[in-house]
């Protein structure tokens, strides 16, 4: 298969996924004509391709322009991970408009003549064009990259369906520890024990699997969210991951939703980390745009 | 005459391309590398819990996460008056040694590389994957240190691109006692191979001496962390050294980030970083060296008495930052050796409640220093931030290097192609981080 990987604007992570699945990455460029990866090689223009991944989010002009051209020329586009398929972390600057997050940076009346013209909201890439099959995860983790590929390369994109961290998770159920609503910064985890019964911030039960649960099972840090809200969240009645998660919350500190989240002072950064720019989320981000402005001191 | 673009740049860290303008005679005038995209870590971050600072600012680069990552939890730590316990200083330099090593490896074997050893043959043939064709085992070999790097940032870090394992007050983890020996085992494979990559770099670099000269010196002084016994990553004074036997100032953390003065250049995104009073300066590994004057580690000292015989000390050709680069490799290995064979400390983490402070958190990130200058309120909630990534710094000597290329390489009468050639060979010579410069 001619394969080609391109990156919009990304922390680049992916590639560095990429860069490291050992044997396979031999296989992947020995049986597959690798055709466009800026990364890799000095190819400057797309070539026709039969599989694109493709990284990052569209930030401007420049990066619509060539996620278009992506589309164009390749057979099956494939949105790989969290930025492209949710926005990721980048979409948190979803809460700041472009021009005042330029102007905050670069000083009043700031301008930049070649500068492509930046776009007004943050989205995934299938807000643009469509996509073949996501792979969301921040980034994917080796062997979910590599069965991936394996499939892809054969001609069967895996869909997006899937389960939530939580199932599988190696922490013990527990009863309500009732400690209060907590921080990492304030507070030390009981290990093996259910973090959000625990009584801090978990994005488990609405965070789509594949990850291992590495986090909550292995670490004992809290799921971030960093593979994407899972099904249940993104199909109709649509659960609000902010709501969901102070409801669970509530249950095991013993506390109203609403004192929770009176506590829970940054319910963008806390709930929708990697995926405030998704489009189907957007009438549940708590309190709308204007009250994250707020947060911000404007 | 019409400027010169190259669009994008490739092998390098993130999406750039290279300006070239030219007078009526078609002399060039100016040189510039132009990245768009800025992503307003810094404004997006305010108003969000200390606690989502870390893993939030992981994402502005996957290659240097981890570097990111530390950087953000000492000024979390300095703000509230947190001192992090010896082992989980130990944890997190080991996962920044990986990281450097990693990403070292990745600089230089996927990116440059291929220019080194080709450095005539087709664009498209300059690439790992071709070489992969002709000789499977020199790129294997490479690729065994970035995995080597990879894997000790896994052990360290919990993941290989943006680490689960440190939090502001320390780290959740330390490595168990069986992952230690199995390292351990592991690092002592990687000497011969170190060694040899090391051959090679400074072979290619002898080789390629024509374009090492007309890449040009850099004369700025040179800015980087002293520990006082080599080369660290992580604390002693950041220090300004124009070279030898000049002026040498120390700064304190505070102090460094209060001397930064940032601009706009008008034409990119990125922000040009200067030191009042000083204007430019060079970070990375080749002002590393330069600054402290040798590694503090037996073999890459070894190593470098070898360099600074052939071209010199201090290093000024700005591509002996390959030759820099190998050497802090090995410097790497050898650390990570070193950490790993101490024994273990007590303590991985403290824990603080939330208080108003302000702090800075200074890192040697792998191309250079990274700043992160922060203020919480009471709450724990972020109420400023600010962050310098090392292309910032690095910038202007980029662009002057791009420009003395251009001009050596005599745009009037040589091809078009061999002075795009050369402009990314010089441009890659940095290592640039665009995705950390556009955070």
């Amino acid at each position: 298969m001619r394969v080609a990987v391109l990156s919009l604007s990304s922390c680049t992570g992916c590639q560095y996924v990429l860069l490291s699945l050992e044997e396979y990455f031999y296989t992947l460029i020995g049986e597959n004509a690798v055709s466009y990866a800026p990364f890799l090689l000095d190819q400057k223009e797309l070539p026709e391709v039969d599989l694109l991944l493709l990284e990052g989010t569209v930030r401007n002009g420049d990066d619509f322009r060539r996620l278009r051209e992506a589309r164009q020329r390749a057979e099956k586009l494939v949105a790989l991970g969290t930025c492209a398929c949710f926005g990721g972390v980048p979409g948190l600057a979803d809460m700041v408009s472009e021009e005042r997050m330029l102007r905050m940076r670069y000083g009043e009346g700031a301008t930049f003549e070649q500068a492509p013209p930046g776009v007004k909201r943050l989205l995934p890439v299938d807000a643009y064009v469509s996509v073949d099959a996501f792979l969301p995860g921040c980034p994917p983790g080796e062997e979910l990259l590599k069965d991936f590929l394996k499939l892809a390369l054969s001609g069967n994109l895996p869909s997006r369906m899937g389960a939530t961290v939580c199932s599988e998770c190696k922490v013990t159920a527990s009863p309500p520890s009732r400690d209060g609503f907590r921080r990492l910064l304030s507070a030390v985890p009981e290990d093996g024990k259910c973090l959000l019964e625990q009584g801090f911030i978990c994005m488990g039960p609405l965070t789509r699997d594949g990850c291992g649960a590495l986090c909550p099972s292995s670490f004992g840090v809290p799921c971030g969210g960093c593979r994407g809200p899972c099904d249940e969240v993104l199909l109709p009645p649509f659960q609000d991951p902010c709501l969901e998660t102070l409801r669970r919350l509530a249950r095991a500190t013993g506390l109203s939703p609403k004192a929770v989240g009176e506590q829970a002072k940054d319910p963008a950064h806390s709930f929708f980390k990697y995926c405030l720019a998704e489009p189907l989320l957007r009438r549940r981000r708590p309190g709308g745009t204007a009250r994250f402005l707020y947060r911000l001191g404007e | 005459m019409a400027d010169m673009v190259i669009s994008t740049v490739t092998r390098i860290s993130g999406n750039a391309c290279i300006r070239l303008i030219r007078d009526e005679a078609g002399n060039p005038r100016e040189a510039w590398l132009q990245a768009f995209g800025y992503r307003g870590f810094d404004i997006m971050l305010r108003g969000s819990h200390a606690d989502n600072l870390v893993p939030v600012v992981s994402r502005i680069c996957g290659g240097d996460s981890v570097f990111h990552q530390v950087a953000a939890a000492r000024a979390v730590e300095e703000c509230l008056g947190m001192e992090v316990p010896a082992e989980a200083s130990r944890v997190r330099e080991l996962a920044m040694w990986g990281q450097l090593l990693e990403r070292h490896a990745v600089s230089l074997t996927v990116h440059s590389l291929p220019d080194l050893l080709l450095p005539s043959s087709d664009p498209s043939l300059r690439n790992i994957i071709s070489i992969h064709r002709v000789d499977e085992e020199v790129v294997r070999r490479f690729m065994a240190l970035k995995s080597l790097g990879t894997l000790v940032l896994r052990e360290a870090g919990g993941k290989a691109v943006h680490a689960v394992n440190v939090v502001p007050g320390g780290v959740v983890r330390d490595i168990g006692e069986a992952k230690r020996r199995e390292l351990l085992e592991r690092m002592s494979e990687a000497r011969s191979l170190l060694v040899e990559t090391a051959r090679l770099i400074k072979l290619l670099l002898r080789r390629n001496e024509d374009v090492v000269d007309s890449l040009g010196e850099e004369s700025a002084p040179c800015l980087a962390l002293a520990p006082g016994d080599g080369i660290g990553l992580l604390g002693g004074k950041a220090v300004i050294a124009a070279g030898e036997g000049g002026e040498r100032v120390s700064l304190v953390p505070g102090e460094l980030r209060a001397s930064i003065e940032e601009s706009n250049s008008g034409h990119s995104h990125i922000r040009v970083a200067q030191i009042k009073g000083v204007g430019d300066v060079l970070v990375g590994p080749l002002a590393r060296v330069n600054v402290n004057g040798g590694y503090g580690s037996e073999l890459a000292d070894a190593e470098l008495e070898e360099l600074k015989a052939q071209w010199g000390f201090p290093f000024r050709r700005v591509m002996l930052g390959h030759a820099a680069r190998i050497l802090e490799m090995i410097h790497a290995w050898e650390m990570i050796k070193g950490l790993l064979e101490a024994p273990p400390g007590e303590g991985l983490r403290v824990t603080a409640t939330p208080a108003e402070g302000e702090g800075t958190g200074v890192v040697e990130a792998p191309e250079g220093l990274l700043v992160y200058g922060l203020r919480v309120d009471g709450d724990g909630l972020v109420k400023g931030l600010s962050i310098t990534a090392p292309l910032q710094f690095n910038i202007g000597s980029l662009e002057r290097c791009l420009l003395e290329g251009a001009r050596k390489a005599g745009a009037g009468t040589e091809g078009e192609a061999r002075v795009s050639v050369l402009l990314e060979t010089a441009a890659r010579s940095y290592a640039p981080c665009i995705p950390c410069a556009l955070h």
